[in-house]
């Protein structure tokens, strides 16, 4: 950045910095005022009378004794027993990025090494499905599976996600393992490899760039997703996002949109972690010297 | 050690020929070329010799026995990419090493090829560096230890030099020179570098658009080309090629008459090359025609003429000198001709 042509005048840095400094606080508002709210009662976070209530907390006070209060969290953990949406979006997402990373990985190597044409209509239309709304497919869905018993249950939710997940990892890791030249393959073979070992000792290792950020977004489409779970899962069944919304629906007892608000930041903070371990990976190209550049 | 044998193989996509009719027999331990310009076939040709292509029409046998249907692995070739294909995740040891891992060969004898195979190019302090971290001619040289590492019956080299600078291409070419000459190996070479040909190889195959134009060995095609495309390819500069026409046992053509040309009347090309050619006393040579340009070599002076549209170059002396549009006398005498028929190219006579 010292570099002569990256030089600015000291005003334009101050503006950058400054105009950074701005977005950031922007962006990250939202979930700080979450965060700093899931501690307070609902009267000072809700506040009609006064808005700073919500900062300083002069109802938790006088309710709680503190300015500070677990009283949410206790309510959507304990009592509306919301780890059981945790293990639940937990398993809902295993299952969907395993088998759609499965699938996907298979099928996007094959696709790339395909030499037939009707591989890109392949792509295509799988590009094609992956532009519909969600919603419309599970419209589609749910008759069947009343007829069949199958509605309410998280098998039905993990096959419909991978369903609308699967086109997209397919036309992802595609494109990845068309960044791997193909004259690894060769050379594997012309070396002694049948097919499988080609992809099993010289593509797998340097795929994980791909399969890990290919991973990475298809376990946010799982845990982020609403219209699926919301009509497909019972109420004893539900994942964190359909549980969240069930909370803000009943604002008749006090005390409920709350537990929206702590289970809201309960959600979100493992993501943050997700992206912290996994930012190498999705940043980093293994294929760097593996042929000439 | 294995000869191979290539009886009238051909390539086709749809119908679009790639290699047509390429019939030949690759002595054991040969080292043969494969020449043209790109698109030429010749890397198709290779490619269906390592099994990475099928073969459309004829049969491809190694050592008597018909390869046509053996995945890559069963034919005992080991090949080197233009674009090296080193695995990137694994060190420059684990690279040379992976053939003789992936066959199943004793665990106890690794050690000793990889390092042998090391040693011969010249890789041992880098044994423990990651491909991306060296140079173009150093991981150039881990595909060649790659190669040599399990003592296969055939090499396949696919313009391994292409992707080096010109200094280190010609110290590579003479390692390998010296490594085919080491370890005695069948070795098909494919080039679109005329120099690698002459220098490497013991007998070349000169390819256009899929067909075989000429096969020999380096002298052969260097003083006795088949025909213009493989006189014009050959050779730098390429063979000097004048169109015109033949009269009364004289060849003329614009500023050019050569006598002695036993030939009967009619049109014809005309070739030599230009370091046969030599500058005349004024007036006395078969060329007499104003300079185009004068390029100094170093060791010689090329001098070139414009005739009908083609340029012919001479080479002379390093002291000659001569001004742009003066007019110069070239000696070329009928016995440094060659003579190729109008239209088809072929060459006439010896």
């Amino acid at each position: 950045m010292s570099s002569k042509a990256f030089k600015q005048p000291a005003s334009l840095r101050a503006l950058s910095i400054g105009f950074m400094a701005f977005w950031l606080l922007l962006a990250a508002f939202p979930f700080l005022w979450t965060l700093w709210g899931s501690f307070k009662v609902e009267l000072d976070f809700f506040s009609k009378a006064d808005w700073t209530d919500a900062l300083t907390g002069a109802r938790t006070v006088a309710e709680k004794g503190t300015a500070f209060t677990g009283a949410g969290y206790e309510g959507a953990w304990v009592q509306e027993e919301f780890w059981r949406s945790v293990i639940n979006t937990s398993i809902v997402c295993f299952c969907v990025v395993v088998t759609s990373l499965t699938i996907g990985t298979l099928g996007g190597y094959a696709l790339s090494r395909s030499t037939y044409r009707y591989t890109f209509w392949l792509l295509i239309i799988a590009l094609i499905f992956r532009a519909m709304p969600p919603i419309t497919l599970v419209s589609g869905y749910l008759l069947p599976f009343f007829a069949w018993n199958l509605w309410g249950v998280l098998p039905t939710t993990i096959i419909v996600l991978v369903a609308i997940n699967q086109p997209f990892t397919l036309w992802m890791l595609h494109s990845f393992f068309q960044k791997i030249p193909k004259e690894l393959d060769e050379s594997a073979k012309v070396d002694g490899c049948s097919q499988f070992q080609a992809f099993r000792h010289v593509i797998i290792p340097v795929m994980w760039p791909g399969v890990v950020t290919t991973g990475l977004f298809s376990f946010l489409l799982a845990y982020n997703d609403f219209a699926v779970t919301s009509m497909l899962l019972s109420k004893d069944n539900q994942t964190m996002v359909p549980k969240i919304a069930s909370f803000l629906g009943t604002t008749q007892t006090e005390g409920n949109v709350m537990f929206a608000v702590a289970s809201v930041v309960s959600a979100t903070a493992p993501l943050f972690v997700l992206v912290m371990v996994f930012q190498r990976q999705i940043v980093s190209g293994l294929t760097a010297g593996a042929v000439k550049g | 050690m294995a000869e191979i044998q290539l009886r009238n193989v051909g390539k086709r996509w749809g119908s679009f020929v790639g290699v047509d009719n390429f019939d030949l027999t690759i002595k054991d331990r040969e080292f043969l070329v494969l020449l043209g310009p790109s698109g030429c076939g010749k890397t198709t040709t290779m490619r269906m010799v390592a099994g990475l292509e099928d073969v459309s029409d004829g049969e491809i046998l190694i050592d008597g026995q018909c390869v046509n249907d053996l995945d890559p692995k069963d034919r005992d070739v080991a090949m080197v990419f233009q674009s090296y294909a080193l695995y990137p995740n694994m060190n420059v040891y684990e690279n040379i090493r992976f053939p003789l891992k992936v066959r199943g060969i004793d665990p106890a004898e690794h050690d000793e090829r990889v390092m042998k195979a090391a040693d011969m190019v010249e890789l041992r302090e880098f044994l423990h560096r990651k491909p991306a971290e060296l140079s173009g001619g150093q991981r150039q040289r881990v595909a060649l230890a790659r190669a040599i590492v399990r003592k296969p019956k055939v090499f396949l080299m696919d313009e391994p030099l292409s992707n080096l600078d010109a200094k280190l291409r010609v110290s590579t070419r003479a390692q390998i020179k010296n490594l085919s000459h080491e370890l005695a190996v069948t070795t098909i070479y494919v080039t679109h570098d005329q120099i690698e040909a002459m220098t490497l190889a013991d007998r070349v195959v000169v390819m256009k658009k899929g067909v075989v134009q000429q096969l020999g060995s380096p002298t052969d095609i260097y003083d006795k080309p088949a025909n213009t495309f493989v006189a014009s390819f050959i050779g730098s500069p390429a063979m000097n090629l004048i169109d015109g026409s033949v009269k009364n046992g004289a060849f003329t053509a614009e500023y050019t008459e050569i006598t002695d040309i036993d030939l009967p009347e009619g049109p014809v090309t005309l070739g030599f090359r230009a370091e046969d050619a030599t500058i005349a006393v004024t007036g006395q040579g078969q060329i007499n025609a104003p300079v185009y340009a004068m390029e100094l070599l170093g060791d010689a002076t090329m001098i070139s003429v414009r005739i009908g549209g083609a340029l012919v170059s001479v080479k002379a002396d390093k002291s000659f000198r001569v001004e742009i549009g003066e007019t110069i006398s070239i000696s070329v005498p009928s016995e440094i001709c060659h003579l190729f028929a109008d239209k088809t190219g072929e060459r006439i006579g010896d």
